[in-house]
């Protein structure tokens, strides 16, 4: 064995999400305590809670040996022990020198954890703040304290105790039904008499131990654990399983029970028993589904992690910028899948960005067209059915539609005598490298933008819109799926092999006429309700070896963004849920389908790509402008 | 003290092969295969293996044989390649056979059908010949080739 007494890598892991958490409350609380400048008196919690922050992150940082991390979270507890106890006052610039040391210690603690060089301007940094400080500090030195963290956990994602309580009472009562299940089939396959088994086993009502688990949630509301989220996607792989075996099992019931329909005294028993197995898969079915549900929220996260750092990014660009920028935020409880708020990240700090450099005007501007000078950007997020909205949104200048047109028609994406629809215009802006800026700023204008917002959106599954009206503001609207792991679909038959489409993608199923379908430049389209729909036929996208039906045509129209497309099937074969899995590496990516899926017999389904049907279906764009202009 | 290696053969035609038994994690009778549109030509397709998909590599297709009919003898031989998984469709599984490391030649460069990059080297037990197989190549580098070919050819 090695002379090392503990495992410093999984330290500095603590270390790094520790800090990372502790450095987001600092910004929230100089947010805060900006508000405070010149009134004199700062709220004292404020002060202490940066207080106790920064002494935590110095001496975790000390026992960690990161010296220029625990030196400047030193020099600015120096600052703020001299704020609470009312020996400085609190000034415009010494609370953007704050600010400043919030980023410098940032930096530090990225380096670091990386290992990387010290970031420069430190000691320049720390001089300044000497020079600020020192005037009030009569009393320079070092403040001594407990350590005010105990997190001594596997780290990653905060759960809520009272849902794994909820969760582990819930399993429980799942191997409760499956025992139940099992005796049933044990008894039906027992020799000799059957009947032994009486139904009164299934009928026995399961103890709801729910009630205690939801009392402790009460008491503490803020009890959390961390757990690795390796550990939460094994578990809802297993749920996974359930699922699949669930909808298994419900087979089987029902196939006995059609088998058994005759009425001799023979079968009579096994009937008994068959229905004993399908009241128990039914009451299987019940709580697979409350244990993944479950399983499901301890994977949710708030969105407000995400929104925690727009204030200060707002607050900082417009100053940049010499705006004066009001940031709403709403919703900032909505949960949803820790996955998924990785990744919108990114998204919505672009369109933050956007919304300050291009949205909101100046404050003159702003007041000569009658406005208030100061503009506001709303950050707001809720549920709708099994989606997340999240909107952002300005009461700026709006999208200037012709502007955009000059700029396609330069850029050669449009030619001057194309004629397009308001929200086609508005879409142009999703076109790589456009850009209305005249002037590359440092926060955008660079190009490089909203088709790489669209894109980072459509591969969460989601869809993003636009919405615009001039001299009034611009909404950013982004629909993202609550989770990856488990969507609707409706199976299709093609060509002997049943194909799965992401439901929320449907808009609707169609039996049309063959004579229905017309040609437009090589292409095939129906025409549904006056409008132009491209068809893709599957089985020739796939190259499967399927005939015409010389009759009829099923088609499932499915729309993103706006866009739609009729995929034509052989036939439908209902709606169910359905565990996405992905296609092995070995594989590869295959152009139309996103992965596949285990059914309730045990065969598999691909699930189809409706984006990539979608753009396959490309040159229905043009086409369509053409067809219109018939 | 004499290495031996441990290798479950199988046959393709008339050859007998072997791969390294602690690369296979079993065998299978045929299951029904559910067929990826546009995967390459060898790709047979995925099946379910207790509720993991696993892909499947038609054997004889990956060496440009011709297909064979299937026969109560054809077996799905799993294999598990560092973290990938990959069932291969052979004609039949033989035995296990120790194969004295000793025993082992390189390739010859002219060997029925199969390309050498793929083989690891021959085997000799008693009068049999083994032609020992170098899975982690044949389910990597020439497949990617082989999708990136079937990519350009789309793309035309």
């Amino acid at each position: 064995m090695s002379d090392e007494f503990f495992d410093r890598s999984e330290f500095v892991q603590y270390f790094r999400d520790e800090t990372e958490e502790l450095l987001h409350a600092i910004e929230a609380d100089l947010l805060r305590l900006e508000q405070f400048v010149d009134t004199g008196s700062a709220d004292p919690e404020i002060v202490n809670s940066l207080f106790r922050a920064l002494h935590t992150i110095k001496g975790s940082a000390g026992m960690l040996q990161f010296t220029g991390v625990a030196h400047v979270a030193h020099k600015l507890e120096n600052v703020f022990d001299l704020l609470r106890k009312d020996r400085m006052p609190l000034t415009e610039s010494g609370v953007n020198l704050l600010f400043e040391g919030r980023d410098v210690l940032t930096a530090l603690v990225h380096a670091a954890v990386g290992g990387g060089a010290e970031p420069g301007g430190v000691d320049e940094y720390v001089a300044r703040l000497d020079a600020a400080a020192g005037i009030y500090d009569s009393t320079a030195q070092a403040i001594e304290g407990p350590r005010a963290s105990d997190d001594d956990d596997e780290a990653l994602v905060p759960v809520d105790e009272a849902e794994v309580d909820a969760f582990e009472a819930e399993v429980a009562r799942m191997l409760a039904d499956a025992q139940r299940a099992q005796s049933a089939v044990d008894a039906f396959l027992a020799p000799g008499a059957p009947s032994a088994q009486p139904a009164a086993s299934a009928t026995v009502a399961p103890a709801p131990p729910r009630a205690a688990g939801n009392g402790a949630a009460k008491l503490a509301k803020n009890a959390t654990i961390r757990v690795d989220i390796d550990r939460l996607d094994l578990l809802l792989n297993l749920v996974g399983e359930l699922v699949i075996n669930r909808t298994r099992i419900s087979d089987i019931a029902a196939t006995l029970g059609r088998e058994l329909g005759n009425e001799d005294a023979a079968t009579k028993a096994l009937a008994t028993l068959a229905k004993d197995l399908s009241e128990s898969s039914a009451l299987l079915a019940r709580t697979t589904n409350e244990i993944q549900e479950s399983i499901m929220k301890v994977r949710m996260v708030p969105i407000g992690q995400v929104f925690d750092r727009f204030p200060r990014t707002v607050r900082d660009l417009a100053k940049a910028r010499g705006k004066e920028i009001q940031l709403e935020i709403a919703g900032a409880d909505t949960d949803l899948d820790k996955t998924i708020v990785d990744e919108v990240g990114d998204p919505l700090m672009h369109l933050i960005r956007n919304c300050v450099d291009h949205g909101i005007e100046p404050p003159d501007v702003r007041e000569a067209r009658g406005k208030p000078r100061h503009g506001t950007i709303k950050l707001n997020a809720y549920h709708e059915g099994n989606q997340i909205i999240i909107e952002v949104s300005d009461d700026g200048g709006g999208i200037d539609l012709a502007r955009v047109r000059d700029k396609a028609i330069r850029m050669g994406v449009i030619a001057d005598a194309d004629r397009l629809s308001d929200r086609e215009t508005m879409e142009l802006i999703f076109t790589p490298g456009f850009s209305t800026a005249d002037n590359v700023s440092d926060v955008s204008g660079r190009g490089v933008g909203m088709d790489v917002v669209k894109k980072n959106i459509l591969h969460l599954k989601g869809v993003f819109d636009v919405d615009s009206v001039p001299g009034a503001g611009t909404t950013f609207t982004m629909k993202l799926p609550l989770t990856l792991a488990i969507i609707q679909a409706l199976l299709v038959r093609v060509a002997k092999e049943l194909y799965a489409i992401p439901l929320d993608a449907v808009i609707e199923s169609q039996r049309i006429a063959a004579s229905d379908v017309r040609t437009v430049h090589g292409g095939e389209v129906i025409t549904l309700r006056g409008q132009v729909v491209p068809l893709v036929r599957i089985a020739e996208f796939f190259r499967l070896d399927a005939p015409r039906d010389p009759d009829k045509v099923m088609i499932v129209i499915v729309g993103v963004q706006g866009r739609q497309v009729g995929l034509v099937v052989d036939s439908f074969q209902g709606e169910q849920e359905i565990v996405i899995k992905p296609l092995s590496d070995v594989i590869g990516r295959i152009a139309g389908i996103s992965g596949a899926t285990i059914l309730g017999n045990g065969s598999i389904s691909l699930i189809i790509d409706v984006h990539s049907l979608i753009a396959a279906a490309g040159a229905n764009r043009s086409a369509r402008v053409e067809f219109s202009g018939v | 003290m004499s290495e031996t290696v441990q290798v479950v053969s199988f046959k393709l035609g008339a050859e007998e092969y072997g791969v390294d038994i602690d690369q296979v994690q079993e065998i299978n009778r045929m299951v029904a295969v559910t067929h990826v549109p546009r995967a390459p030509q060898f790709m047979e397709g995925v099946i379910n293996l207790r509720g993991q998909l696993i892909p499947i590599i038609d054997l004889r297709t990956r060496f440009g044989m011709p297909r064979a009919e299937h026969t109560k003898n054809t077996r799905i031989v799993v294999t598990e390649i560092g973290t990938k998984r990959v069932g291969m469709v052979v004609d039949s599984v033989s035995e296990v056979l120790r194969v004295p490391a000793a025993q082992i030649e390189d390739a010859p460069e002219m060997l029925t059908g199969v390309d050498t990059e793929y083989i690891h080297g021959v085997g000799k037990v008693e009068d049999r010949l083994i032609i020992l197989l170098d899975l982690a190549r044949i389910i990597s580098t020439s497949e990617r080739r082989e999708l990136e070919s079937s990519e350009v050819e789309s793309a035309a």
